[in-house]
């Protein structure tokens, strides 16, 4: 009988430690009032970025991914419509990052990618709420609403990443 | 501090000021595009289901209409709309103010009375109790 063994990698533990940051933003967030119903700043967001830009885009995919589940299971909104609007967002703006990663970085830094991101979550939870939840056109009216804080939200998001990265390289 | 201010604008590439300006771009045009309703023509009072009566908002007139808690007041002033008294007991039709742009709607629940604005086009829309 062979004993099958997983072999954990340095790399897992990075993993690891990175989602488990992002999630504990993810839950800070949960809990913060939002003057908007539906607006969030996406916090953890700046983890993913983080983790895309310091080490690579595979690492980035498993912490955003890991994020999305392990906070859906302990909020227990498990497979329920918030946990698949909240995996939309995360795979459009995966796939949206896997579709820009050649962009110049000469000409465009972490801002770029976090406004594209960004942009990208709300199409993605958008495509999910009109096909799905809220079958009606009415709710394009909300449209500029969450593009507005998509653009503010994915700026801020960018700017502490790229101040995070800064910090971290000086060691 | 202005110099901090400044070094903290290095950080933002050429490149991402293309994308700045784009997303701007596309937070004008759809604005524009998506907040851009028409200004009403007519209004039409429903009780339940049905349609009661159907006024011209070119006009300042008071109606007072008989729901099924009692009598509703809806004011209409030259293009603009509202429920100025309500029988309800929360009165959100009341504080919902002023409607003017078509397709906008005000609904009494508890009366069983709600007002939407037409426009010159028209757009169907369903209102169940």
């Amino acid at each position: 009988m062979t004993l099958s063994t997983i072999n954990i990698i340095n790399r897992d533990h990075q993993i690891a430690k990175l989602s488990a940051i992002a999630v504990a933003l993810s839950l800070i967030e949960f809990f913060l009032p939002s003057p908007i119903p539906g607006v969030k700043p996406g916090i953890a967001n700046i983890i993913i970025l983080y983790t895309i830009f310091k080490f690579d885009l595979r690492m980035g995919i498993w912490v955003s991914l890991i994020r999305v589940f392990v906070t859906s299971i302990l909020l227990g909104t498990f497979l329920s419509p918030t946990f698949f609007l909240s995996l939309s967002g995360a795979l459009f703006s995966l796939f949206s990052l896997i579709i820009f990663r050649n962009l110049n970085s000469k000409y465009f830094s972490i801002i770029s990618f976090s406004l594209i991101t960004s942009l990208a979550h709300i199409a993605g939870q958008f495509i999910i709420v009109r096909l799905w939840i809220i079958p009606h056109n009415g709710i394009f009216y909300l449209l500029p609403i969450f593009i507005i804080s998509a653009f503010i939200f994915g700026l801020v998001n960018a700017l502490v990443t790229s101040k995070l990265l800064q910090l971290n390289s000086k060691k | 501090m202005i110099k901090k201010i400044l070094q903290f604008f290095k950080v933002i590439k050429s490149g991402d000021w293309l994308i700045i300006i784009l997303f701007c771009g596309l937070i004008i045009f759809s604005t524009k595009f998506l907040w851009n309703l028409p200004q009403g023509e007519y209004l039409e009072i429903y009780k339940r289901n049905e349609i009661l009566a159907t006024y011209s908002l070119n006009q300042k007139i008071t109606k007072i209409i008989n729901g099924a808690k009692g009598e509703t007041k809806i004011n209409i002033d030259n293009g603009k709309v509202r429920f100025s008294s309500a029988p309800c007991a929360k009165k959100y039709c009341i504080h919902q103010g002023w409607i003017n742009k078509a397709n906008q709607t005000i609904i009494c629940i508890p009366n069983q009375i709600s007002i939407s604005i037409v426009g010159a086009k028209r757009k169907y829309d369903s209102i169940n109790y």
